[in-house]
């Protein structure tokens, strides 16, 4: 009987990084080879513990291991926080449908992230840096509370503003020691001429009220509803539209998400609670 | 294999319950149960509707055992089963969980495992229940489909339509059981589906929905029935519970002695915390949101998604409600709220 739907991968924990004062990312190595797009989300089971939904941070390139960032926010985070390496877990999926990374080429690629939303951004953009001559640019418009809450500081505050083809801004919503960077939430940042509209799309993803003003923004610059791409949260459980826990109107964002764009969702009211 | 008729009932049960497992409708205190067919004991205590456990039951157990790692262990193989005493609405139900666990892009294993080893004997209802509102969505009263065999009870004897290949072959391989149904008992049966018809239509005069249900239920998404409704809700959730529908669930991880399991337990989305995130933030924070998920659900995003209403008329939610909320009483709250656009005007 095929029963593999439920039945999580085994992996091992072999490194855990301090990215943030409530952030860690964990390298993780499957036993057997585990393949997913950038966007694409896992359930990663603590054994007897619980699991929970997290959207890998490392380049889907990358096939040995797996790096998941991980914000301690509720019950299993706790608990997966307190892990040390070796620790056995068990990952399942991949679920659900990321990036279009193909339908960017050729087009302005105009990414939107916040705290933790960070690390699906991660991983879209070392799969965008890649092949960053298939795209017309890479614009990063990136906000955390403040420097130190800033997740992958060494990569973000040195080597990826240097990329060819990419543009980099960051702000903080309260600066403190060096900071001599932008000061504002990060909508305070994004302009009209950020990049050429007309032949470009977005990405958001970070906490709810930041995708709602970013998302309110980008409508304001004039951007299609169908070009603005939200990576929607919510409580997946299953990850293949069964169990309920994700809907979002008629949809499973699990399984027809967790990567949106604004119009397949504008008409529910209360997106973004 | 045409419509058959047999006088007594009891060696058709027993011929299946030799050859698999036979649950049966027992009478309880004021409701009826399915329990393991006793031989020689004929359709157990003839259940005139519904019983009040939903048949989910036997496809999609309470709690069930999805995953052991990190040694992987084979599922035990399901045997095959019969039930008899489906009703219409439990067929109805069973098409609507199969579209969601076998017909869907991804099947699931463990209910495709039992569906398949299902083997359905329905019986026609008669004297609906108050709660019984079938015919408002759709239902007839008497199995129009989805079975394996159709039983009706007449004043005298049973006559048995089969549905399926495997019905036809069961009733074949035991022939001498039954003759062909005369046409005055297949009149009679049409009498008494008439006659069940007839309760059902005169029971629920009260419902006349003003346009498509989900078109009504969708349309007062701001409507403060909900709230209103909700506002003697106790969180019992044996309104989902019941539900033959309902399919939420979660999956629990627990420590065993040698390793770990994952189960999946029925949930339910009045739960408050049934969508909450890690964080804290809940798209569903008050019952009236949670009543509201629930309605629009069953009568507005699962017909968009597969194109049938998730509700069959059962009734068995308002039976069990603790707080007494009736989704009758919502619906036809609903309606009442409903007003068609007016109708603008084509110029000549």
């Amino acid at each position: 009987m095929k029963h593999t739907l439920y039945q999580p991968v085994n992996a091992r924990i072999v490194d855990i990084i301090d990215e943030s004062p409530t952030i860690k990312s964990f390298v993780v190595v499957p036993e057997t080879e585990f393949k997913f797009e950038t966007g694409q989300f896992v359930e990663l089971t603590l054994p007897g513990r619980g699991e929970a939904p997290f959207t890998p941070s490392s380049s889907p390139a990358m096939t040995e291991k797996m790096e998941i960032s991980i914000m301690k926010a509720g019950r299993v985070t706790a608990l997966l926080h307190e892990c040390a390496p070796d620790t056995l877990v068990g990952i399942r999926g991949p679920y659900g449908r990321g990036y279009p990374v193909d339908d960017f080429a050729g087009k302005h690629v105009y990414i939107i992230g916040g705290g933790v939303g960070l690390a699906p951004i991660r991983s879209l953009f070392l799969t965008l840096v890649d092949r960053v001559g298939d795209f017309k640019s890479v614009v990063c418009r990136f906000g955390a509370r403040s420097p130190q809450d800033f997740i992958y500081k060494k990569a973000l505050f040195g080597p990826w503003r240097k990329l060819d083809g990419v543009d980099i801004e960051l702000t903080v919503d309260q600066a403190n020691g060096d900071w001599d960077g932008h000061v504002g939430v990060v909508t305070s940042i994004l302009r009209p001429d950020d990049v050429d509209i007309a032949d470009a799309v977005a990405v958001v993803c970070g906490p709810p009220i930041m995708m709602k003003f970013a998302t309110k923004k980008l409508l304001e610059f004039g951007f299609p509803h169908d070009r603005i791409y939200l990576s929607m949260e919510k409580n997946m459980s299953c990850g293949f539209g069964k169990c309920g826990h994700c809907m979002l109107g008629k949809y499973y964002v699990c399984k027809d998400g967790p990567v949106f764009t604004y119009d397949q969702i504008e008409t529910y009211p209360n997106i973004w609670d | 294999m045409k419509t058959v008729f047999t006088s007594d009932l009891t060696p058709v049960l027993d011929a299946l319950a030799e050859r698999m497992k036979l649950f049966v409708p027992r009478r309880g205190a004021d409701h009826f149960v399915f329990k393991p067919y006793i031989p020689g004991d004929a359709g157990g205590d003839f259940n005139n509707i519904r019983t009040c456990t939903p048949a989910k039951e036997f496809l999609f157990p309470l709690r069930e055992l999805t995953a052991v790692f990190p040694e992987p262990a084979q599922p035990p193989a399901a045997e095959p089963f019969a039930v008899f005493g489906l009703k219409d609405c439990d067929l109805r139900s069973i098409a609507v969980l199969d579209k969601v666990f076998l017909e869907d892009e991804f099947e699931d294993p463990f209910y495709a495992e039992r569906r398949r080893h299902m083997f359905t004997v329905a019986t026609d209802c008669c004297d609906p229940g108050e709660s019984c509102f079938c015919n408002v969505l759709g239902g007839a009263g008497h199995p129009e489909g989805g079975f394996d065999l159709a039983v009706t009870k007449l004043k005298a004897g049973w006559v048995i339509e089969p549905g399926t290949p495997k019905g036809e072959a069961f009733l074949a391989g035991h022939g001498r059981l039954f003759a062909a149904a005369s046409d005055a008992q297949l009149a009679e049966r049409d009498t008494l589906r008439s006659r069940t018809r007839e309760q059902l239509a005169a029971g629920n005069a009260d419902i006349r929905f003003k346009a498509d249900i989900g078109v009504i239920v969708q349309d007062r998404y701001e409507s403060a029935v909900f709230d209103e409704q909700a506002a003697t809700c106790v969180e019992c959730q044996a309104c989902t519970r019941v539900c033959p529908t309902c399919h939420c669930f979660y999956l629990h991880d627990e420590a065993r002695t040698a390793d770990f399991a994952k189960d999946r337990i029925w949930d339910s989305c009045m739960r408050l915390s049934y969508a909450a995130v890690a964080g804290g933030a809940n798209p569903r924070k008050y019952l009236g949101d949670r009543l509201r998920h629930r309605m629009m659900h069953k009568f507005a995003y699962f017909l968009e998604r597969y194109g049938v209403n998730m509700c069959v008329g059962c009734g068995r939610c308002v039976d069990a409600e603790a707080g007494g909320i009736d989704i009758r009483v919502i619906l036809r709250r609903l309606n009442e709220e409903f007003t068609t656009p007016a109708r603008t005007k084509v110029a000549k």
